[in-house]
């Protein structure tokens, strides 16, 4: 391919060179010298021409400029000869990078904030440089290939792993020193792990011990036993590892059961939560996939969308009105008394993360249900086995992957929740919240950063467990030829119990948005309940403005993360370089991430200097867009891995360069993923909170951050009109969406260009 | 080449940074922790004065690390709002300097004696207890009237104050209780509070919304939401301890060597005003205002009709002395069971 991008005599028959590398040596010339260099204040406009590079003298800031200018010099000469050719993009690579680190450089030195000048010539910059590494062969692939590959590593540095290492830096680098005594200062504080109480008659520290023990021995017992067949002695130093993990987990149970703070109380919530929410998961995705009823199956549809068009913390709002100290249900109806309510602390958190998760844990059983070949399960009936054979030797082994991806995405989302401990936690913290009182309350950045560690942490941790425990493979049993055959149908009893639970639970998220639609129309929740639209009225003068703005900047961000996301996924899955399985690894760290965690890097990394930022729409758009850009990669991953390769390479022989190969010819194949990232990325930016919470300021507050400040003020008639707008209209445009590409499908198919 | 290359370096450097310097001599910058008071003055200001003010919102304690660290070379003019403590601790690094606005003779002299010159006062709130007499009712409690009542066993499981390891509000509750009682005494009261305690929340406010619906009956927060709150239609009663109650006063400085300090001076005299303060009540700050004559807010008193105490600012703003207090707390009443 590259040979053929080099054919000799094109090059020859041109005098004046129209390759990549100069043409984009020349635009950053243009950029350079068309925009003012830098910012004084941390507005982007108006741009102020006092700040071009001609008005700031003489200096090393010259030197994108100057580097531009040498490579288009070097490229007005010929180079006949391949080896003369890749010698020369050697070179211009080198200057060019030179020509960056200078510009960067400069701007360090002063401290001044990057200006529109500085972004796009670097941004050409990385692009001349990455066609030149593709020129000169150190990138396998076209022009296009380098400098999509150079650019996504540089935002992927930028926007995810240098904020991230700034938590880091930040926790342990205190006031110049490097010191380990934030890290001492909060792990012994009682918001963090507090387990001796000498007021009570139990000493817990003592049961924590035990428990801990207990741990090790189970663990040692198990290990043993396990590896009984194996020679001992071989895997004797295996043993204290063992020990080890067993003495952590039992000591982890323990503080969980005797221990009070933010660090229990996260992990008692996540290992509840992640299984009920998964088991609830299951049941659902059995029923909806066996199930003969069509309305069952359509309510377990729309059921499945709304916790992604719901703003996180919604449901704990709308529980308090329900089940709270004086809620319609828990206090009207049940006749609970208000002094001895439960529901705030670790039960109404868990209750609230479980109805949030547990559609997202049908969504994934679902998808590895239907992945099932139903032939399989009628063989083995044939075969003679019962029914608790067939699922227990069939069904289960092929969805377990979908069960382990389901309890790593429910722990994970359970540690990282921040809205719904806000507003149910009552005593308890919980760390992904102490990271926000922390920077918000105790105005201390090294103790947020701690947590963020922490937090952090975990998320790997959790990750690694999940792939050591759970690591089973994926089995493909549907081949596309067609499947015969139907799904065994469910018992009838269990059919009844599983109807049953699944009526329960859609009885009660529906009493849930119902009671926020009831809230917003009455004058003041529990107290005066006379109907009343002001709310509507208040939310459209103070409240709309900030939605719309909201849904301007969901777009700007879910555009781009369609596109980065789009495009590493293919550089990832077609093309094989330097720096590949980082990419990968950095699109995952940016979604495992606690959203409060990404939120204070962001802040640490863009509030002064150089990258300032913070304050502007721009810091809000790049955190959305980072943030969603990892499901649109993993739609498109999926989305290619089904598309031949020849496509690609017959549009190579074509002499399509791969960017033309990538727009004409599989951007219209990943039509469905695209849009899907698309969709995606544009909810969750308007239902974002905690990435942004942060980083929302006097003139560009968002919708979500609005509301939960309006929950915490306890103007809850107006948060209830404000929250029943947001997912009425994310309501309405994903049903429109839906009709749009079913319509589009149907066209497609009559012109014969189904996929 | 190399002398050259280090002399292009330097030149860039200053050129740029000289570029930054040469803003316009208009404009006040304002590190400001009120934002929508902020946003309110912005505005009158320009067209009083003809200067333009421009504001970085930013947390209390942030805005201290922040003029703290550029106190060689300021970019800001004024720190406005915020609690009293960072302004004490500016104040005495130097980074702020004492201004005497010809404003001073329309502040109340309370406030005024009470921050000693260190800054310059723009509200004072006070703690206070706030009720919902049909939940009380309800309980069988009677009207609390003093600290001292609200150990009676009749309040079990009815208040709600802040955790004062995440919130200031609680803290100076504590600080508070110290000076009324002295430090034992308090504590055993703080004690027999935790008995009636229903929840510790995160945030200082946290308790004021559940109070109004009823899920609580007695919260201890700082008055001026719920002021507004009551305004808006909650059935709550605000009440002043007997004993007296504490309050914060929150302040506005003039930073130390800042770019335009006419300006500054012009924007604190206007921010000082019985029209600017008036603005704060209208966005939504209801404190009692500095200025004695801005209008107090709907149903909120003065400084002098309320029995505040002698607060010694000085002494419990001091870290060592704040988190000293708030240990004990964490050691004696809170792991308490109850």
């Amino acid at each position: 391919m590259a040979d053929l991008a080099q054919t000799p005599p094109r090059s020859l028959s041109r005098a004046i060179p129209l390759g990549a590398v100069p043409v984009w040596s020349g635009i950053a010339l243009l950029l350079f010298l068309a925009l003012p260099l830098i910012r004084t204040g941390r507005r982007f406009l108006p741009l102020d021409y006092m700040l071009h590079p001609l008005s700031l003298g003489a200096g090393l800031h010259w030197a994108p400029a100057v580097a531009a200018f040498a490579v288009i010099a070097l490229y007005l000469r010929p180079a006949p000869r391949p080896a003369q050719a890749r010698r020369r993009a050697d070179m211009a690579a080198v200057i060019l990078s030179l020509g960056f680190v200078g510009l960067w450089a400069a701007l360090f030195s002063a401290g001044t904030p990057f200006g529109w000048g500085a972004m796009g010539a670097s941004l050409a910059l990385c692009i001349a440089a990455g066609s030149a590494l593709s020129e000169s062969n150190r990138v396998r692939g076209d022009a296009f290939t380098g400098a999509g590959i150079l650019l996504t590593l540089l935002f992927v540095t930028l926007f995810i792993t240098y904020p991230l290492v700034m938590v880091i830096r930040s926790a342990v680098w205190i006031e110049g020193v490097l010191t380990l005594d934030q890290f001492r200062a909060t792990f012994s504080s009682s918001l963090f792990l507090f387990v001796d109480n000498r007021f009570t008659e139990v000493n817990e520290a003592r049961m924590v011990a035990y428990w801990a023990t207990a741990g090790g021995a189970v663990a040692l017992a198990w290990g043993l036993w396990s590896s009984r067949a194996a020679a001992l002695w071989r895997r004797a130093w295996m043993v204290p590892l063992w020990v080890g993990a067993g003495l952590i987990a039992g000591w982890a149970v323990g503080i969980m059961i005797w221990g009070r703070g933010a660090l229990p109380s996260t992990l008692l919530v996540a290992v509840i939560v992640a299984p009920a929410a998964t088991m609830l998961g299951f049941a659902l995705a059995l029923l909806g996939q066996r199930t003969n009823s069509r309305a069952v199956r359509g309510i377990l549809g729309v059921a499945s969308v709304l916790p992604f068009i719901t703003p996180p913390f919604v449901i704990g709002f709308s529980m308090i009105f329900l089940l709270g100290r004086r809620g319609l249900l828990s206090h009207d109806i049940l006749g609970i008394s208000p002094f001895a309510n439960p529901l705030y602390g670790a039960p109404g958190v868990i209750l609230a993360q479980v109805l949030g998760l547990a559609p997202v844990a049908y969504l994934i059983i679902r998808g590895s249900l239907n992945s099932l070949n139903p032939a399989l399960e009628e063989a083995a009936q044939t075969l003679g086995a019962s029914r608790w054979r067939v699922f227990k030797d069939v069904t289960w082994p092929l969805v377990r992957p979908g069960i382990a991806a389901s309890l790593l995405l429910a722990s994970i989302e359970s540690i990282a929740d921040f809205g719904t401990p806000l507003v149910l936690g009552g005593d308890r913290n919980f760390l992904a919240t102490e990271v926000f009182l922390a920077l918000t309350g105790r105005y201390s950045q090294s103790e947020a950063s701690v947590y963020g560690v922490v937090l952090l942490f975990l998320v790997v941790l959790v990750f690694i467990a999940s792939r050591w425990m759970l690591g089973v493979k994926g089995f493909a049993t549907v081949t596309g030829k067609p499947a015969s055959g139907a799904f065994l149908a469910l018992p009838r009893s269990l059919e009844w119990i599983l109807l049953s639970l699944a009526g329960l639970w859609f009885a009660f998220i529906l009493s849930l948005y119902g009671v926020i639609v009831y809230g917003s129309v009455v004058e003041l929740w529990g107290i005066n309940n006379t109907l009343t639209f002001r709310h509507y009225i208040e939310f459209w003068n103070t409240g709309w403005p900030v939605v719309w703005y909201t849904m301007k900047l969901s777009v700007a961000s879910a555009i781009p993360a369609m596109m980065v996301g789009g495009l590493i996924a293919y550089l990832v899955t077609r093309h094989r370089f330097w720096g590949r399985s980082y990419l990968e690894f950095g699109s995952l760290l940016s979604f495992a991430t606690p959203g409060t965690v990404m939120g204070l890097a962001y802040i640490l990394a863009f509030n002064d200097g150089t990258l300032l930022m913070t304050s502007t729409s721009a810091i809000i758009v790049l955190a959305l867009v980072f943030r969603n850009m990892p499901v649109a990669i993993r739609a498109s991953m999926s989305g290619l891995a089904q598309i031949d390769r020849s496509l690609e390479e017959a549009s190579a022989t074509l002499k399509a360069g791969s960017g033309t190969t990538l727009v004409r010819v599989l951007s219209p194949l990943l039509l469905y993923p695209l849009l899907a990232g698309l969709i995606f990325a544009f909810v969750s930016a308007m239902t974002a909170v905690s990435q942004v919470i942060f980083l929302v300021s006097a003139g560009n507050n968002l919708a979500t951050v609005m509301l939960l400040a309006r929950v915490e003020r306890g103007q809850l008639g107006v948060a209830a009109a404000m929250a029943t707008v947001l997912i009425v209209m994310l309501l309405a445009l994903i049903v429109l969406l839906l009709v749009a590409s079913r319509y589009l499908d149907a066209r497609n198919r009559g012109k014969g260009l189904s996929i | 080449m190399q002398p050259r290359l280090r002399h292009a370096i330097a030149v860039s450097a200053l050129a740029i940074s000289a570029a930054t310097a040469a803003q316009a001599q208009d404009v006040v910058n304002v590190v400001c922790v009120v934002e929508e008071w902020c946003e309110a003055l912005r505005e009158p200001f320009f067209e009083e004065t003809g200067i333009r003010m421009e504001f970085l919102n930013l947390r209390t304690n942030e805005s201290l690390v922040r003029i703290r660290a550029e106190a060689s070379n300021p970019t800001f003019d004024v720190f406005y709002g915020g609690t009293g403590d960072p302004h004490f601790v500016a104040a005495g690094e130097g980074v702020t300097e004492p201004y005497e606005s010809p404003m001073m003779a329309e502040l109340s002299e309370d406030m005024l004696n009470a921050v000693n010159g260190a800054y310059l006062p723009l509200y004072a709130n006070p703690i206070a207890i706030v009720v919902n007499p049909a939940v009380l009712e309800e309980a069988g409690a009677p009207m609390p009237e003093s600290w001292e009542d609200l150990t009676d066993p009749a309040f079990r499981g009815l208040i709600g104050m802040a955790d004062p390891n995440s919130s200031g509000t609680a803290y100076t509750v504590i600080a508070t209780l110290v000076q009324i009682f002295g430090e034992e005494e308090a504590f055993e009261l703080l004690a027999g509070m935790h008995q009636n305690m229903a929840t510790y929340t995160r945030s200082g406010s946290g308790s004021l919304q559940p109070t109004g619906q009823g899920e609580l009956g007695v919260a201890i927060i700082f008055m001026s939401s719920a002021l507004r709150e009551r305004e808006a239609g909650l059935p709550i009663e605000i009440i002043i301890p007997s004993e007296g109650t504490g309050y914060e006063i929150s302040g506005i400085s003039l930073v130390a060597n800042g770019p335009n300090p006419e300006g500054a001076r012009t924007f604190i005299d206007y921010a000082l005003s019985a029209e600017a303060q008036d603005l704060g009540t209208q966005a939504g700050s209801w404190q009692i205002k500095a200025n004695v004559n801005a209008a107090p807010a709907p149903g909120g008193p003065r400084l002098d009709e309320i029995a505040v105490i002698d607060y010694d600012f000085e002494h419990f703003g001091q870290p060592d002395v704040q988190t000293g207090l708030i240990a004990r707390w964490t050691e004696e009443i809170f792991p308490v069971p109850r």
